[in-house]
C-alpha cells in the first residue's frame, strides 16, 4: 500500500511541476519553445519505445509517420483551406491507413529486416516529399496555419504537455493490460505465444497502427505549432535522436523513455553553448556527436537505460520487496 | 475427440508423414513413441497448426482443425509444450501463466485468473517463484512452468513433447504427478518421449511411429512384444538420411 | 495525353495487381502441397506481374519446380521487357526509347559504379555471414574512408588518388576492429540482455556517432579531391561514352573483390572465416576461435568499404551525409544478392548500379530523375524484402 502512495505522490508532483513551470520560467518564449519541443520528442520517444522495447518491433519509420501526419494536415490546409482541426483528423486517418498497410507488410519481417524495410520506406517517402516540391514546397518548407488563432507560447506549451500526459497515460495503461502482456509474449517467443492462444497477427498490426497514429498525431499537432515543416524531419538524424533518447531513457518503459526524451532534449539545447568554470563553450554540431557517444555508452554499460532504474525503484521494487520478504518468511517457517 | 485422418506431410522431396491415422477419446492418456526421425514432432506440429498437412485431415471436438492458425487451435482447447522449453524469459513467472489465461478468458477478471495461476503454481511447487523472471529459473523449474502455463489454457488435450528430457528423478516424479492428476480431471494427454520407462508407466495405450507411419497402436504389453516395433528400434543399421532430415525439417 | 489503352489492358490483366495476387496465390498453393514456398512467392509475383492469370492458372495445376533459376530469370526478364515496352509506349519521345546509345551509356555508367557498390556490399555481407548481424554503421565507414584519403592526399601533395585507398582502408579496418572488440564482443559472450536488438542499436548508434563526430571535425562544406586518376575526363569507344575515372574506380572494385575471393578461398584466415560462417560450433571444435573471427570479419568488412569510399572520393564530392546514403545502398546490395552471399553481393551491386543509372537517366524529368536516383534502388529493395527476403543467392533466413 505504501508503494502505491509513493507512486501517486511522485506522479502528482511531476504533473504539478510541469504544469506550473511556465510561470516559474516567467513565460519566456525561448524556454517555452524548448519545453514544447521536448514534450513533442517525448511523445515520439515513448511511443517508439512502446513499439520497439515492449513489442519488439524495431521500426525506423516512426519519424516518417510523424512527417506523414504533418504533411497531410499541412497540404490539406493549404489546398483545401480547411481548419487545422480537420487537417489533424485527416492526418489521423491517413496514418491509420498507412500504419495498417505497413504493419501487414511487416508481419513476416523480423529484427534487422524490419529495420531495413522501414528505413527504405521512410527514405522513399522523404525523397518523394522533397522532390515533388511544386506540391510540398520541398526544402523551402510547407507553411501550416496555427492550431487556433491567437495561440501563445504558453498555449503551445500546454497543448503539447496535455498531449504528452494523455499519450503516456494511454501507453502506461496499455502496457499493464492484457494488450501489453500479449505484446511482450509475442516479443519473447512468437510461436510459443501463438501456441498459447494469442492472435499474433492482430496484436502485431495493432501496436504498429497505434504507435504510427500517435506519431502522426503528434507530428500534425506540433508542426501546426511550429508553423512550418520540411522533409528534413524524416531524415535519419531525427530518427536517430528518438532512438538515442529512448535508449538513454529506457527501452522497457514508455514513461522512462519520455523522461529521457525531455531531459535529453533540454540537454541538447543547453549544449548549444554553455559556460563552465567561466569558460564559454560553443558545441554547435558536436552536440549530436555527444549524444551519439551517450547512446553508445548507455547501450554498452546501462542496457536498461539511465532512467529506467529510477522508475523501477519507485514503481516496481515495492512489489519485489514483498515477494522477497514472503519467501524469506516461508523459508523461516520451514526451518523453524 | 481427436481424429487424425490419413495425414501426410511432404517437405519438398521428403516424406515426413505418410498416412498417419488414429483416434483419441476424451480423457485418454496416450504415449507416442518412435525412433529418431519417425515424425513425432512433425505430427505434433501438424496437429497444433504450425504446419499444414499435405494430405489428410485433423478433427478435434467434431470440428476440422487442419488449416486453422495455431492460436485458433489453442483457443479450442488443444495445447502443447516444446522439446526445448520456451518460457517467456523476460516476463515474470506469473505473467507467463497469465498469457494463455487472458487469451481464452478475454476480458476476464485478472484477480481470479491470478488466483488460479497461483493455485496451479502451488500444485507444481513453484509458487514461491511467481514474481521471478522466467529466465532466472532452473531448467527443471522452467519445465514445470511450461506445464503450468499449458494448463492455464484450460485445454481438453495436452500434447507434451519430450517432457522428461534431461530431467532428474525427483522432478520426473513431479511431472508424473502432474500428468496423472490432470488426466484424472478428464483431460487427455499425448506424451511423446524416448524415455521408455516413463511411457510404459504412464500410458495405458501406446502409439508407435516409424518413418511417418503408425506401426503399432495398443496397450503397452502388446506393443512391447510387437515384432515391427522391435525391428524399428533394434533393427537393421539403416541410417536413412531422409529420416533425420524429417525431424530437422519439422523444426523449420 | 490520354493513357494508352495497352497500359490499361496491362494493369487489368497483369501488372502490380496480379503480381500481388500471384505472389500470395502461388505461395499458398505451393505451401499446401508441401513444396517450397519462397520461390513460389517470388516467381508468382514476377509471373503474375508479367502475364497475369494466364501464367498463374497453369502453374497452379502443374506445379512445376519453381526453384530452378530458369523460372526466376525467365519471368524476371519478361517483366522487365514488358515494363520497357510500356515505358516506350507512354514516353515515346524519351531518350531511353529513341537513343539506344544513350541507354548503353547509362548501363555502362551504372556498371562502373556497380562494382564499387558490390565492394561496399560484400563487406556487409561478410560481417553478416560470420557474425549474424547487420552493420548499420557500414556507410559511415565508407564516408570515413573517403575523408581519410582526402586528408592524406592533401597532406602528401600531388600523387595519384590510388595511393589514398590502402591508407584509408587501414584506418577503417583498425577502427572497425576496435569497435567490434570493445562494443560487440560482449554480445557474443552472452553478457547482453537483448542480443538481437543490441546489435541493431549499437551499430546504428555508432554510425550516428561517427557521422556527427566527422561533421564536427570536417565541417559542413563539401570536400573535393581535385586530382583525377587519369587525366582523361571522357573517352569515346565505338560511339559509347566512357568515363575513365569512374572505370578506374570500378576496376579498383574488381581487383579488391578478386583479392577478397582469393583471401576467402586460398588463405587459412579466409577459410576459417568461411568455416565460422557455415557452422560456428563445428568451427570452434576445429580450433577456430569464433570471437577472433568475428573481429576479423568486421575488420575486413570495414576495410573493404573504407577502400570503396577512398576509391570514389576523386569522383564525387564528399559530405558526412554520404555515409547514410551509402548505408542504404549497402543494404540494397546485400539484400538483393542475399545476405551472406559473396557472389550475390557482386550481382546485387551491379544490378543496383544499372537500376539507378537507368532510373535516373530515363525518368521524364531529368532533374527529378537525379533526385529520385536512390528511390529506384529503394523500391527494388522493398520489393525484394517483401517477395524474396533471401535475395538471389541467400541462405534461408
Amino acid at each position: 500500500m505504501k508503494g502505491r502512495a509513493v507512486q501517486l505522490a511522485v506522479i502528482m508532483f511531476v504533473v504539478l511541476f510541469l504544469g506550473l513551470l511556465p510561470f516559474a520560467l516567467g513565460g519566456q518564449p525561448y524556454y517555452l519553445e524548448v519545453m514544447t519541443s521536448a514534450f513533442f520528442y517525448a511523445v515520439l520517444t515513448s511511443s517508439w519505445s512502446f513499439l520497439a522495447g515492449l513489442a519488439g518491433q524495431f521500426s525506423f519509420g516512426h519519424m516518417a509517420f510523424a512527417g506523414l501526419g504533418a504533411y497531410t494536415s499541412g497540404l490539406l490546409c493549404r489546398y483545401l483551406g480547411v481548419s487545422p482541426l480537420y487537417g489533424i483528423l485527416a492526418a489521423i486517418v491517413v496514418t491509420t491507413l498507412f500504419g495498417f498497410g505497413v504493419g501487414i507488410l511487416c508481419l513476416r519481417l523480423r529484427g534487422a529486416y524490419l529495420a531495413l524495410f522501414t528505413i527504405a520506406l521512410s527514405e522513399i517517402l522523404r525523397i518523394i516529399v522533397l522532390t515533388e516540391h511544386q506540391f510540398t514546397e520541398g526544402n523551402r518548407g510547407l507553411l501550416l496555419p496555427p492550431l487556433y488563432s491567437g495561440i501563445t507560447h504558453v498555449g503551445q506549451y500546454y497543448v503539447t504537455l496535455v498531449l504528452l500526459l494523455v499519450i503516456l497515460g494511454l501507453l502506461w495503461w496499455l502496457a499493464r493490460s492484457r494488450f501489453g502482456i500479449f505484446l511482450r509474449a509475442i516479443r519473447e517467443d512468437e510461436e510459443a505465444a501463438a501456441a498459447l492462444g494469442v492472435n499474433t497477427v492482430r496484436y502485431k498490426v495493432s501496436v504498429f497502427v497505434l504507435t504510427s497514429v500517435i506519431a502522426g498525431l503528434a507530428g500534425a499537432i506540433f508542426y501546426h505549432l511550429v508553423g512550418i515543416v520540411t522533409p528534413e524531419i524524416m531524415q535519419l538524424l531525427q530518427m536517430s535522436l528518438i532512438i538515442a533518447f529512448a535508449v538513454i531513457g529506457g527501452l522497457e518503459s514508455p514513461i522512462a523513455a519520455a523522461f529521457g526524451a525531455i531531459l535529453c532534449r533540454i540537454l541538447l539545447e543547453t549544449l548549444r553553448g554553455f559556460t563552465i568554470f567561466g569558460v564559454h563553450i560553443e558545441l554547435g554540431v558536436w552536440r549530436y556527436a555527444v549524444f551519439g557517444l551517450l547512446l553508445v555508452l548507455t547501450l554498452r554499460f546501462a542496457q536498461n537505460g539511465l532512467f529506467y532504474p529510477i522508475i523501477d525503484y519507485l514503481f516496481m521494487r515495492p512489489a519485489r520487496r514483498e515477494a522477497v520478504a514472503k519467501r524469506k518468511q516461508e523459508v523461516e517457517d520451514v526451518r523453524g | 475427440m481427436l481424429e487424425v485422418r490419413d495425414v501426410h506431410k511432404h517437405f519438398g522431396g521428403l516424406q515426413a508423414l505418410a498416412g498417419v491415422s488414429f483416434t483419441l477419446q476424451e480423457g485418454e492418456l496416450v504415449g507416442l513413441i518412435g525412433p529418431n526421425g519417425a515424425g513425432k514432432t512433425t505430427l505434433t506440429n501438424v496437429i497444433t497448426g504450425l504446419l499444414k498437412p499435405t494430405k489428410g485431415q485433423v478433427w478435434f471436438g467434431g470440428e476440422r482443425i487442419d488449416g486453422l492458425a495455431p492460436y485458433e487451435i489453442a483457443m479450442r482447447g488443444l495445447g502443447r509444450t516444446f522439446q526445448v522449453t520456451r518460457a517467456f524469459r523476460r516476463m515474470r513467472v506469473l505473467e507467463n501463466m497469465l498469457v494463455p489465461a487472458l487469451a481464452i478468458h478475454g476480458r476476464g477478471h485478472i484477480k481470479s485468473l491470478r488466483r488460479k495461476a497461483l493455485e496451479v503454481l502451488e500444485f507444481l511447487t513453484i509458487d514461491h517463484l511467481a514474481k521471478e523472471f522466467a529466465r532466472s529459473l532452473s531448467g527443471g523449474q522452467q519445465k514445470l512452468l511450461e506445464l503450468g502455463r499449458l494448463l492455464m489454457l484450460d485445454p481438453k488435450l495436452l500434447i507434451l513433447d519430450e517432457p522428461f528430457a534431461g530431467v532428474h528423478p525427483k522432478l520426473r516424479e513431479a511431472i508424473y504427478r502432474f500428468i496423472f492428476q490432470v488426466n484424472e480431471e478428464g483431460k487427455a494427454f499425448i506424451v511423446i518421449s524416448h524415455d521408455m520407462d516413463s511411457i510404459f508407466t504412464l500410458s495405458r495405450r501406446i502409439i508407435v511411429l516409424n518413418c511417418g507411419q503408425v506401426i503399432a497402436d495398443g496397450d503397452p504389453l502388446s506393443v512391447k512384444e510387437d515384432p515391427l516395433v522391435i525391428e524399428a528400434y533394434l533393427g537393421e543399421e539403416k541410417n536413412e538420411p531422409g529420416s533425420t532430415r524429417a525431424e530437422e525439417a519439422s523444426f523449420a | 495525353m490520354g493513357v494508352h489503352p495497352f497500359v490499361i489492358c496491362w494493369l487489368i490483366f497483369a501488372g502490380p495487381l496480379w503480381a500481388a495476387i500471384g505472389a500470395g496465390w502461388l505461395s499458398r498453393v505451393y505451401h499446401r502441397k508441401g513444396l517450397e514456398r519462397a520461390s513460389a512467392r517470388f516467381v508468382g509475383g514476377l509471373g503474375g506481374g508479367a502475364f497475369g492469370p494466364v501464367f498463374l492458372v497453369p502453374v497452379h495445376f502443374l506445379t512445376p519446380d519453381l526453384r530452378k533459376w530458369q523460372w526466376k530469370a525467365g519471368t524476371g526478364a519478361a517483366l522487365v521487357l514488358e515494363l520497357f515496352l510500356l515505358f516506350a509506349l507512354l514516353q515515346p519521345q524519351n531518350l531511353c526509347v529513341t537513343n539506344a546509345n544513350y541507354v548503353v551509356n547509362q548501363i555502362l555508367n551504372g556498371l562502373s559504379i556497380g562494382f564499387i557498390y558490390a565492394l561496399m556490399g560484400v563487406g556487409l555481407t561478410l560481417i553478416y555471414s560470420v557474425q549474424g548481424i547487420v552493420n548499420f554503421a557500414h556507410g559511415q565507414f565508407y564516408m570515413l574512408g573517403g575523408y581519410i584519403s582526402y586528408y592524406f592526399l592533401n597532406s602528401v601533395g600531388d600523387v595519384n588518388p590510388l595511393l589514398g585507398i590502402p591508407i584509408a582502408g587501414l584506418f577503417t579496418a583498425i577502427l572497425g576492429g576496435l569497435f567490434e572488440r570493445l562494443f560487440l564482443r560482449p554480445m557474443h559472450l552472452g553478457r547482453v540482455e537483448r542480443p538481437s536488438e543490441y546489435a541493431i542499436l549499437m551499430t546504428f548508434g555508432f554510425g550516428f556517432l561517427l557521422e556527427y563526430t566527422t561533421l564536427g571535425v570536417v565541417g559542413p562544406f563539401p570536400k573535393m579531391v581535385t586530382q583525377p586518376y587519369v587525366n582523361l575526363p571522357r573517352l569515346e569507344i565505338f560511339h559509347f561514352l566512357i568515363l575513365p575515372n569512374r572505370w578506374v574506380a570500378g576496376c579498383v572494385g574488381v581487383v579488391l573483390f578478386l583479392a577478397l575471393i582469393y583471401f576467402l578461398y586460398r588463405t587459412w584466415w579466409g577459410k576459417a572465416l568461411r568455416a565460422v560462417s557455415m557452422n560456428k560450433m563445428a568451427a570452434s571444435i576445429a580450433g577456430i576461435n569464433p570471437l577472433s573471427m568475428n573481429t576479423a570479419a568486421f575488420s575486413i568488412g570495414t576495410l573493404l568499404v573504407g577502400m570503396a569510399g577512398a576509391a570514389l572520393i576523386p569522383i564525387f564530392s564528399w559530405v558526412p551525409g554520404v555515409g547514410a546514403k551509402a548505408s542504404t545502398r549497402c543494404y540494397v546490395v546485400t539484400v538483393l544478392g542475399g545476405l551472406g552471399s559473396v557472389p550475390g553481393a557482386l550481382l546485387g551491386g551491379l544490378i543496383l548500379g544499372v537500376v539507378e543509372a537507368l532510373g535516373a537517366g530515363c525518368y521524364p524529368d531529368p532533374t527529378k530523375g537525379a533526385a529520385y536516383r536512390d528511390v529506384f534502388g529503394l523500391i527494388v529493395f522493398a520489393l525484394v524484402l517483401l517477395l524474396k527476403p533471401t535475395g538471389l543467392f541467400g541462405r534461408k533466413v
